[in-house]
């Protein structure tokens, strides 16, 4: 009887020495999981068991890896008191250190750096996380650790799509919310175009690093006068052209004015408006046209690049120019300026 | 005398006494009957409270699960590492009721917490809201905390000085919150209001200024705008609501709540609960001017 029991334990315990060593390919090693710029990364290290690959968890990145930007939102010195497993769940048991500090999106990372971690080694299925033995509750944001957890959150930085992107960009006034179509399209390049001339960013349509950055916290633009009613304001610096109501953007409109100062500056109304306009000086049909002074109007035309290229008229691109047409009604102040002196 | 006589004469004597006793019993009763006060008889409504010995340990119910309110560590129903607003503030109510010890218990689900029969606990705190629901099991202190709603301006807007300066604003609210509510209630806007499907995005509709105004619970702005200051408006005033979250005290317990009262009531004097709600909500709703 006793034998037998016996060798149940030596069996059973066996079993657990099976679970705990990582079933991986000798010398490969594991990964362990850090962050870099608050995104993870994973880390080759050397070991072969799941309690191993939790020590080197809890040990942090190495001074060469610091110094490649790798950081650990695990606490420095936080105990391991125990790793079990059971039914390919792995349980981790730290100590009160690992819950310490208030910032949630480093409590957040830290149990994610260990779910990676643990969660990356073949053979388990799940990762429990303890803290002193108990189980915590509302300690670590967006994880429910009263059950196991299968999968870490992925960070919020990094996860918006194009679409998200072009929502910011019609919230922000530079673009129409048809142009919410979820791919890089032209109506997207012009929309960021204006933005990046508003942030004062290199202007090349793309949706880069840089651009998207400032995207996330960029604010509405404003108006350099201050006038009550509906009104147009050019800055020829930017090139841009600020549809105005109440003081408040309403839309903001990648343009291209005259090269070499040829729009005036100054303050006009718009006095002529025309669905199509032909100019007679460059026999060319202008749609969507708008006069403020003299020849000079706002009107559609194929190529608005980033400078100042015009004759003297306000070059709008194609998507925008249909809603400055409608909002230019006649009598409508136009205000032309440099942003540097005005 | 013979033995048998003497064993007669015993029992006759031990009849005698337990005749004497059974009057006595009898006697007892009819006094008990005229005399005791008035909490024995089963039809009075109105118990006289009794004298419980004070406990050396104070014994508090948590939800837990709010990383900024409570949360902790649970083993075996006893929450072994606890953390929050609400957590620091039973320390402090504790210290103040005389007690020095504290030991926080878990119940789950928050429903048990007033629901459950029996109660081994002496105060629950766990951002319970007064209503007859509550008032009918537990005694309820006076708010500890508002549940008023905050305003969010968007940035170049100035501050509001009264409630109607809202109404023709673009306002937006957490799409069915209490700042949804707090909007169609009190501010009954001219433009109708929008409604975000999430903080992130209703936060996101004030920076880029497509909301002149966000409408938030006033405990949750100071962690709504954390990190954001520059990219918003000033947050200045709140839409008074009159609500608040209270300590439920259990009913024939040690703890009277008007003990409670008046702990929370130095807490407030003395700047304590001004403290522990800027070290943990960032903004002390209190100290938000209210629009009228």
């Amino acid at each position: 009887m006793s034998n037998a029991i016996a060798m149940k334990c030596s069996a059973f315990l066996a079993l657990v020495a099976t679970a705990l060593a990582i079933p991986s390919a000798a010398g490969a090693g594991t990964s362990v999981w850090f962050l870099s710029d608050g995104k993870p990364v994973p880390v080759v290290r050397g070991g072969t068991t799941i309690e191993s690959a939790v020590r080197q968890l809890l040990a942090g990145p190495t001074p060469a890896e610091r110094g490649r930007g790798v950081r650990s939102a695990v606490p420095r010195a936080t105990p391991l008191l125990s790793v079990s497993v059971a039914q390919r769940i792995v349980t981790v048991d730290l100590g009160p250190r690992f819950a310490a500090g208030r910032d949630e999106q480093g409590l957040q990372g830290r149990v994610g750096q260990l779910v990676r971690t643990v969660t990356g080694i073949p053979g388990v299925r799940a990762v429990r996380v303890l803290v002193d033995g108990g189980v915590p509750v509302g300690l670590f944001p967006g994880y429910d650790l009263r059950r196991p957890v299968t999968a870490a959150l992925e960070p919020v930085q990094g996860q918006e799509s194009i679409r998200d992107h072009q929502q910011q960009l019609v919230d922000l006034g530079f673009m129409a919310p048809s142009g919410l179509t979820g791919t890089l399209d032209t109506q997207t390049s012009t929309a960021v175009l204006g933005f990046q001339k508003w942030a004062n960013l290199s202007r090349d349509g793309a949706l880069g690093e840089a651009t998207v950055a400032a995207l996330q916290r960029a604010t509405r633009p404003e108006p350099r006068l201050r006038a009550p009613g509906r009104r147009i304001e050019v800055q020829l610096r930017r090139q841009l052209a600020l549809l105005i109501q109440g003081n408040r953007v309403v839309r903001a409109v990648h343009i291209s004015s005259g090269a070499g100062g040829a729009t005036p500056r100054g303050s006009f109304r718009v006095y002529r408006k025309e669905r199509y306009s032909w100019s007679v000086p460059f026999k060319v049909w202008l749609p969507w046209a708008s006069y403020f002074t003299g020849g000079i109007a706002f009107h559609e035309y194929g190529s608005v690049p980033t400078y100042a290229a015009s004759h003297g008229c306000v070059r709008v691109n194609r998507y925008d120019a249909p809603t400055l047409f409608g909002f230019a009604e006649t009598g409508t102040p136009v205000d032309v300026l440099d942003e540097a002196t005005a | 005398m013979s033995p048998r006589a003497a064993a007669k004469a015993m029992v006759g004597g031990i009849g005698v006494v337990a005749g004497l006793l059974g009057l006595v019993v009898v006697a007892a009763a009819a006094i008990v009957a005229l005399g005791l006060p008035a909490e024995s008889r089963a039809d009075d409504p109105l118990p006289v409270p009794v004298a419980q010995p004070r406990p050396t340990e104070l014994v508090i119910a948590l939800s837990l699960g709010d990383p900024v309110l409570q949360a902790g560590a649970v083993r075996d129903g006893q929450v072994i590492l606890a953390r929050g607003l609400e957590v620091d503030l039973a320390r402090d109510l504790a210290r103040r009721l005389g007690i020095p010890r504290v030991r926080f218990i878990y119940v789950r689900p928050a429903s048990r917490l007033l629901a459950a029969k029996a109660r081994p606990w002496h105060l629950t705190i766990a951002s319970i809201r007064p209503g007859r629901a509550a008032s009918s099991v537990a005694d309820l202190s006076k708010p500890y905390l508002g549940t008023d709603q905050a305003v969010i301006l968007r940035r170049g807007l100035p501050r509001l000085s009264a409630l109607g300066e809202l109404r023709s604003r673009i306002t937006c609210a957490l799409r069915g919150g209490d700042g949804a509510r707090a909007l169609a209630a009190s501010v009954a806007p001219t433009v109708r209001p929008i409604l975000a499907p999430s903080n992130e995005r209703l936060l996101q509709l004030v920076q880029t200024g497509v909301c002149d105004a966000a409408v938030v619970p006033a405990d949750a702005v100071g962690r709504l705008v954390a990190g954001r200051g520059a990219l918003l408006g000033p947050i200045t005033a709140r839409i008074e609501l009159g609500s608040g979250y209270v300590v439920a005290v259990t009913r024939g317990g040690p703890i009277a709540v008007a003990e409670v009262d008046r702990a929370l009531m130095r807490m407030r004097v003395d700047g304590t609960m001004h403290r522990l709600v800027r070290a943990w909500l960032g903004i002390d709703p209190a100290r938000l001017r209210p629009l009228r």
